[in-house]
């Protein structure tokens, strides 16, 4: 092999490599749950399980996501916290008695975290510190160029209705990337149209990109998802087509303007839900 | 002033005797003799982990809102959303009628019931089109759903609905006595 073979082959494997790395940086297992059901018509109500985890496929456990701040949405707007939670090593579970009527929202939200990205020295490798706006200057090197610090929070979320579907737990707090079901999440039916509207900050975001998967991307070659993305008033309308357990990843990045903590956003919403048989 | 008022009064008068009759066409109830009789049947499954089916037969007006449950033969209320349309059109906005229309699952074989013509409050319903529902579901078994439209008026008829995997013979009669 002459030299000039060799170079290139070491040039190949050093685009292989930064490619990996990029998608790792660019895709972290996305974090969701999964109720072991819906809907509840037990008289005095009953107890429903659900598991965390961070994974690939739709559906298949893979990394033991934590349950710690997880919280149930009840009927009438207030918070409570899951009655049993276990963490195990590829999923962690908790556990919840459904008694209200009403439509509850079921949330694991973690808190915000800050990276910050940036230049220094001769080489142009993007380097990254944990640290956000505030905190940024203590840490990074003198001569430092091309800094951006970003926002990331992941919100997982499903709905379960326990008798007579209500609609106040469906509210927006106002924060990060959030999705309000306009199609109440207890009537998705398959081959009938479904409306979500995104929001950002509380105000309707255009640009909201999501795909919806349904359950058991192993056992099928493609992943046969939907692809959307909200419209001016953050609006997204699908219709899935077969019943099943569907997750929707919605993701939103985008600049923030005169925040003290960070220059952007990439926010996320992963939204667990039923289509019902017709 | 007065002379103003008065045209009004009698425009008003008008107006409403032209509305009326149109009004009562369209809301007018179905004879007071009408009845729809229902044949129906389960068929006999052979399985090793048979149970009885869970039945749900209701009826829809043509804005697909139920009027009326007729029947529903069920167990436990913890299965009730297994009755998957029904649960979701029906049964969960009405505990009260859920509980007042409840009646214990049955084995394989025919049966007849009769709708009465009136609604869950009590009132005939309006003559207009309206859909016949049954949804079947059996514990390690399958779910049958079935539609038949038809139209409430002063007309007899019947429909008879082909079986599937688990109902047996459906025969709807109209009949106006």
């Amino acid at each position: 092999m002459s030299t000039r073979n060799k170079l290139k082959v070491l040039g190949l494997a050093c685009t292989v490599i930064a490619g990996l790395a990029a998608t790792t940086t660019a895709n972290a297992h996305p974090r969701w749950v999964l109720p072991s059901h819906f809907t509840v018509s037990k008289e005095g109500g009953d107890w429903l399980t659900f598991d965390v985890t961070a994974s690939h496929g739709t559906f298949v456990f893979d990394k033991p996501a934590g349950s710690e701040f997880a919280q149930v949405v009840m009927p009438d707007g207030r918070k409570e916290r899951p009655n049993f939670v276990i963490r195990g090593k590829r999923r962690s579970i908790f556990d919840f008695y459904f008694e209200e009527e009403g439509t509850h929202k079921v949330a694991i939200n973690n808190v915000p975290s800050y990276y910050t990205a940036y230049k220094a020295g001769r080489r142009d490798t993007v380097k990254y510190v944990k640290a956000n706006k505030a905190e940024r200057a203590n840490i990074l090197p003198e001569k430092v160029r091309d800094v951006s610090t970003q926002l990331s929070y992941t919100r997982a979320e499903s709905y379960v209705t326990v008798g007579m579907p209500t609609e106040k737990a469906l509210e927006i707090e106002g924060k990060y990337l959030e999705m309000r079901p306009l199609t109440h999440p207890s009537d998705i039916v398959e081959g009938e149209e479904v409306s979500f509207q995104f929001f950002f900050n509380g105000e309707p975001q255009t640009g909201v990109v999501a795909d919806i998967t349904r359950e058991g991307t192993l056992y099928r070659n493609h992943q046969e998802q939907i692809n959307v993305v909200s419209d001016k008033d953050g609006n997204v309308t699908f219709t899935p087509n077969v019943a099943g357990r569907y997750l929707m990843k919605a993701n939103y990045k985008g600049e923030l303007k005169n925040d003290p903590m960070a220059d952007k956003a990439s926010v996320n919403v992963h939204f667990t839900f039923e289509a019902l048989l017709q | 002033m007065t002379l103003l008022f008065k045209r009004l009064t009698q425009c008003l008068a008008l107006l409403s005797c032209l509305l009326l009759p149109t009004f009562f066409a369209t809301a007018a109830p179905i004879p007071v003799t009408a009845e729809l009789n229902v044949e129906f049947s389960l068929p006999k499954i052979d399985t090793t982990m048979y149970a009885r089916p869970y039945v749900a037969v209701w009826i829809e007006n043509s804005k697909r809102k139920s009027v009326r449950t007729v029947e529903l033969w069920v167990g436990k209320d913890e299965w009730l959303k297994d009755l998957r349309s029904w649960w979701r059109k029906v049964g969960r906005y009405d505990r009260a009628l859920v509980d007042g229309v409840t009646s214990a699952t049955r084995p394989a074989g025919d049966y007849r019931f009769t709708w009465d013509g009136l609604d869950n409050d009590g009132n005939r319903v309006a003559a207009g089109k309206y859909t016949f529902y049954v949804e079947v579901v059996r514990e390690h078994g399958g779910r049958n759903f079935i539609r038949q439209k038809m139209t409430l008026g002063d007309k007899p008829f019947s429909h008879t609905i082909a079986p599937t995997e688990e109902t047996g013979d459906i025969r709807i009669n109209y009949l106006i006595k």
